[in-house]
């Protein structure tokens, strides 16, 4: 998988300007952001945070060294698995009617918890 | 120098075969002088849908291994003038042709064509990366399941992967009602994950199975809507601009017009 000419950013955050399609797979050391859909079949996994800036839909780990601080956000949080550190989460079963917006997932109190973003303006 | 044209879908059995014999049918119904080229070496069927098996001297594999000249292995359609077939081979297997052999002949193809359409096989090995090395243009088949959609949005990932930007979607065998009914996935959610353009839709139809068995294809038949549908992608693929048709179950009186031929 030849991300490189997609990619920018410094050695602790990378920016993907594109989707992750089935099949793709992304690992970095460090902070990830996508610029667009992370689709089922597609893996993020980031020693640092994850933030989609579109439609989270594969499978995703934050904090995979064992960071507890590590978040996921995005915009439609949908993901098929969500990892933060040594927690592994996926969505209950059955039909989940989610609301269309920005979510963030973070470990509090010791469970992976997730809410909906707000913005203080 | 003519467009060369692949049609794929990682999935199997969701229509490449189909698709390609209509879409190069329809282009030669156009009056373009176009040829098919099966890489599906070991299972092929284009022939098959065509019919066309009983003609095959030579095939693919001994074009590439220069046991025959190009010529001498194209296939004369039965129907149309401009309308040719390049077999693949039913004896050996994908590893019989190799990438670079693939793209000269391409090459070779677009020089006397003005399209040339290449029925991929399955999957995402050998075949498919010949099937996509000298092509210019995409379009992904897909199906209403998550399957196929899955497979398709692997393979639209490796296609951009591989420099073929773009590609094209047609989702075929929807069944309007199901879809109504909210038990089948609509051209909507599918967009939704893949992101590409819709080339076309094609619905769910009897008369696919019917003309294909008979080696005939849908797109000369003129009540269907699987054939209107085709002669419309196929419209699109000359850079036409036409409206997708509705999949709405249609009243009485306007199946009757069509029956008489009046739309």
């Amino acid at each position: 998988m030849q991300l490189a000419d997609d990619i920018e950013g410094d050695e602790n955050t990378v920016l993907i300007r594109r989707t992750l399609r089935s099949g793709q797979k992304f690992h970095y050391n460090g902070n990830v952001v996508v610029l667009g859909d992370v689709n089922p079949g597609a893996e993020v996994v980031a020693t640092g945070n994850v933030i989609v800036m579109g439609q989270m839909r594969g499978m995703v780990h934050a904090g995979a060294d064992g960071d507890e601080s590590a978040l996921v956000m995005a915009f439609r949080l949908l993901p098929t698995q969500l990892r933060i550190a040594n927690h592994i989460t996926r969505p209950p079963d059955g039909e989940v009617q989610v609301d269309p917006v920005p979510e963030i997932a973070r470990i509090k109190n010791g469970v992976v918890t997730i809410e909906t973003y707000l913005f203080k303006a | 120098m003519g467009e060369v044209i692949v049609i794929t879908s990682g999935k199997g059995g969701v229509g490449k075969t189909t698709t390609t014999a209509n879409l190069g049918t329809g282009l030669a119904q156009l009056g373009h002088k176009v040829v098919m080229v099966d890489t599906d070496i070991g299972l092929r069927n284009l022939d098959v849908v065509l019919g066309l098996e009983n003609r095959i001297v030579y095939d693919i594999t001994d074009v590439t291994g220069g046991h025959c000249r190009l010529r001498q292995a194209l296939i004369k359609d039965k129907r149309f003038e401009g309308l040719f077939l390049l077999p693949a081979a039913q004896t050996k297997d994908k590893t019989a042709v190799s990438t670079d052999q693939m793209k000269a002949l391409c090459d070779e193809l677009s020089q006397e064509f003005d399209y040339v359409v290449i029925d991929c096989p399955a999957g995402i090995e050998q075949g498919f990366k010949n099937a996509i090395a000298g092509a210019q243009k995409a379009i992904v088949v897909t199906t209403p399941e998550v399957s196929a959609v899955r497979d398709a949005d692997r393979i639209i990932g490796l296609l951009e992967a591989a420099e073929l930007r773009e590609p094209r979607l047609i989702i075929n065998r929807v069944r309007q009602k199901m879809v109504a009914a909210g038990d089948m996935m609509g051209i909507d959610d599918i967009i939704d994950i893949l992101a590409v353009d819709l080339l076309g839709v094609v619905p769910e139809d009897e008369m696919v199975i019917i003309t294909t068995n008979r080696g005939e294809t849908v797109v000369q038949d003129q009540r269907s809507r699987s054939g209107m549908a085709y002669r419309n992608i196929v419209r699109r693929i000359t850079g036409e601009q036409v409206p997708l048709i509705s999949l709405e179950d249609e009243g009485l009186m306007s199946k009757i017009r069509r029956m008489f031929g009046m739309k």
